[in-house]
């Protein structure tokens, strides 16, 4: 029983495990929205694009999150630019932009190494996290969680019917533009619990999970959240006993609840599926008797 | 906006084609409303030409048929008057006031194509037709006890109230076109646009969905239905706008369906099947029925006048025809 308890008797580690399930929550939330928009993409996008503006920001002392949310941005005009101003399609034009942005990131590092560690971009360093990093996560995750609350209704009009939302006079444009720093917001929050790789993991299989177990809207942000945010912390609690690093025995646990549901999920699950095919033929086979 | 919410139940069904229900609905105090197409012209992003120098108008109490081929410019028309693309020239007027200002009054609904939903969205059929209150809504969008009502009226109002808890995707296509519409009720909508509403849509449907646009049009609304469903446009509509990247023209269906017109709209796209070439003779008579698969056929007399399904409610048109025949 108490070596259960030995995780949290570190400081270190308490932290990590309440912020990865802070961060995780937030995330959960915003996956919702996300992969219901189809912008998982671009949350993968936005987490490589990222990456310089955070090497960029420590070598000249600014907060990390700002660096990120201005490359993060550049990024997303870049890929909109490269859509429309050329006849190439937006997965193409998405991977040139994030790879070529990741890729300036690996070389700004690497011209650095003593003073941004490639290892924690890339992977994650929650375990490592300082207090001033922690601050900037907290705020930003309280904005999060306040601004989806007060508008998730407006949010899910956006994405479900954006023409709808036009005709009532709201603002589909500010819409757009709240939804995308949230999601750039979030993606820097992640950043630092899972590392740039695994952050999209993060944004999408939460609402990926909620979303084959139920048919609201509603209860979709509350299970992907709760989903998210126990992941994370479960995640992080298993990785002081498995040794091994947090971001991948979140993502890992995560992966694991999302192919339950996706085998075992009561109405939109495999297995309902071909139990609703099988009773549909048998139904047919009775009428054609 | 309780207007076209009310509950009229049967009454208002039937044509109002004849010279009397017209007359009657001219006479009825409706709030002032009127839709104007003032020389419009839309550009696509790559340069080309959506819409050039197109011109109409409608007011108060009309449904009218927007008919063209595919790629004549009826969803960039339909997208000016929900004020989604600007026009380079021209202007898109309602009630003389521009459509951004009419889209915060509410004014102005929308009943999109069926391929535009994502009907595996997790919402169900009150979640939708909750929708259409967002704007009359505060910040928070909570709703309260007139939009619950506005809710369940319109749900009422299209038969659909039963199905409520369903998940949208669960519905039939007729079904699921009644939602939107009830989400259009539900906003108070007086200008109401329809993107293609009878496709994929039983014939039930489409007879109550119709029954329904004529009852919205008795109440004072302008309802615009884009259709490429030619036959079903005399039958139902007052007025019909012809398009091929510009208003080939506009007015009363009797006056702009004519095979001149619709040649020019279509080109060689449309089918025909000439009775006197055919192997139909004289002992068949009236004898003859048309079938077709889906689209409502579109008959023309002898002299090129319009032929409608019913006589019932054309008493007077059958007269004028038969005094000048015999």
């Amino acid at each position: 029983m108490d070596t259960l308890l030995v995780p949290f008797h570190y400081d270190y580690m308490l932290r990590a495990i309440l912020v990865s399930a802070l961060i995780g929550g937030v995330c959960g939330l915003l996956s919702a929205f996300i992969t219901l928009k189809g912008w998982s993409l671009m949350g993968d996008a936005l987490s490589h694009a990222v990456v310089p503006g955070v090497a960029i920001a420590y070598l000249i002392g600014l907060p990390f999150a700002l660096g990120a949310f201005v490359t993060g941005l550049l990024a997303a005009v870049a890929i909109a630019w490269v859509k429309t101003g050329s006849r190439i399609r937006e997965d193409a034009s998405i991977g040139i932009v994030f790879t070529s942005f990741f890729a300036l990131g690996l070389l700004l590092i690497s011209l650095n190494p003593a003073r941004v560690n490639l290892n924690s971009i890339i992977f994650g360093n929650i375990l490592g996290i300082s207090v001033p990093d922690i601050k900037q996560l907290v705020v930003i995750s309280v904005v999060t969680v306040a601004v989806t609350v007060l508008k998730w209704r407006d949010l899910m009009l956006f994405c479900f019917d954006p023409g709808q939302a036009r005709t009532l006079g709201i603002r589909t444009g500010l819409l757009h533009g709240l939804l995308f720093t949230l999601l750039a917001a979030t993606t820097v929050a992640a950043l630092q619990t899972v590392g740039a790789l695994l952050v999209v993991a993060m944004l999408i299989t939460p609402g990926a999970t909620a979303y084959l177990l139920t048919d609201r809207f509603g209860v979709m942000l509350w299970l992907s959240s709760a989903l998210g945010a126990v992941t994370a912390l479960a995640g992080a609690y298993a990785s002081y006993f498995l040794n091994g690093a947090t971001g991948g025995c979140i993502v890992t646990l995560q992966t694991l609840v999302f192919v339950v549901a996706f085998l075992f999920a009561p109405k939109h699950g495999v297995l309902a599926a071909s139990r609703k095919a099988k009773r549909l033929a048998r139904m047919e086979g009775e009428t054609a008797l | 906006m309780p207007g076209p919410l009310a509950d009229r139940g049967a009454s208002g069904i039937g044509h109002p084609h004849s010279a009397a229900e017209a007359a009657q609905a001219a006479a009825r105090d409706f709030p002032p409303l009127s839709l104007k197409v003032d020389r419009i012209s839309v550009m696509y992003p790559n340069g080309q030409r959506a819409l050039n120098d197109a011109s109409f108008s409608l007011s108060a109490g009309t449904v009218c048929g927007l008919v063209g081929a595919n790629g004549s410019g009826k969803s960039t028309l339909f997208k000016s008057v929900m004020g989604f693309v600007n026009p380079v020239s021209g202007t898109v007027r309602i009630n003389g006031r521009p459509v951004r200002e009419a889209l915060k009054q509410q004014l102005v609904a929308y009943v999109p194509q069926a391929e535009e939903v994502d009907w595996q969205f997790p919402v169900n059929v009150t979640d939708v037709v909750m929708m259409g209150r967002y704007g009359a809504m505060n910040f928070l969008r909570i709703s309260r006890a007139a939009d619950h009502a506005a809710v369940e009226a319109s749900l009422r109002r299209v038969g659909m109230w039963d199905f409520r808890g369903r998940q949208i995707g669960e519905l039939s296509g007729g079904q699921k076109k009644r939602v939107f519409l009830a989400r259009a009720l539900a906003q108070g909508g007086r200008v109401i646009l329809l993107d293609e509403p009878f496709t994929g849509v039983d014939v039930q449907t489409e007879e109550a969905i119709i029954t329904l646009l004529r009852q919205l049009a008795d109440d004072g609304c302008i309802i615009l239905v884009s259709t490429h469903n030619l036959g079903s446009v005399p039958e139902f509509c007052d007025r019909a706008v012809l398009l091929n990247k510009t208003v080939l023209a506009s007015g009363p269906v009797e006056e702009v369906f004519t095979e001149p017109n619709l040649t020019k709209a279509f080109g060689g796209v449309l089918r025909q099947f000439h009775f006197e070439h055919s192997t139909i003779q004289n002992h068949d008579g009236r004898q003859v029925r048309v079938l077709t698969d889906d689209e409502r056929p579109l008959v023309f007399g002898k002299d090129g006048h319009l032929e409608y399904k019913d006589r019932t409610g054309r008493e007077d048109l059958v007269k004028i025809r038969s005094e000048e025949q015999d």
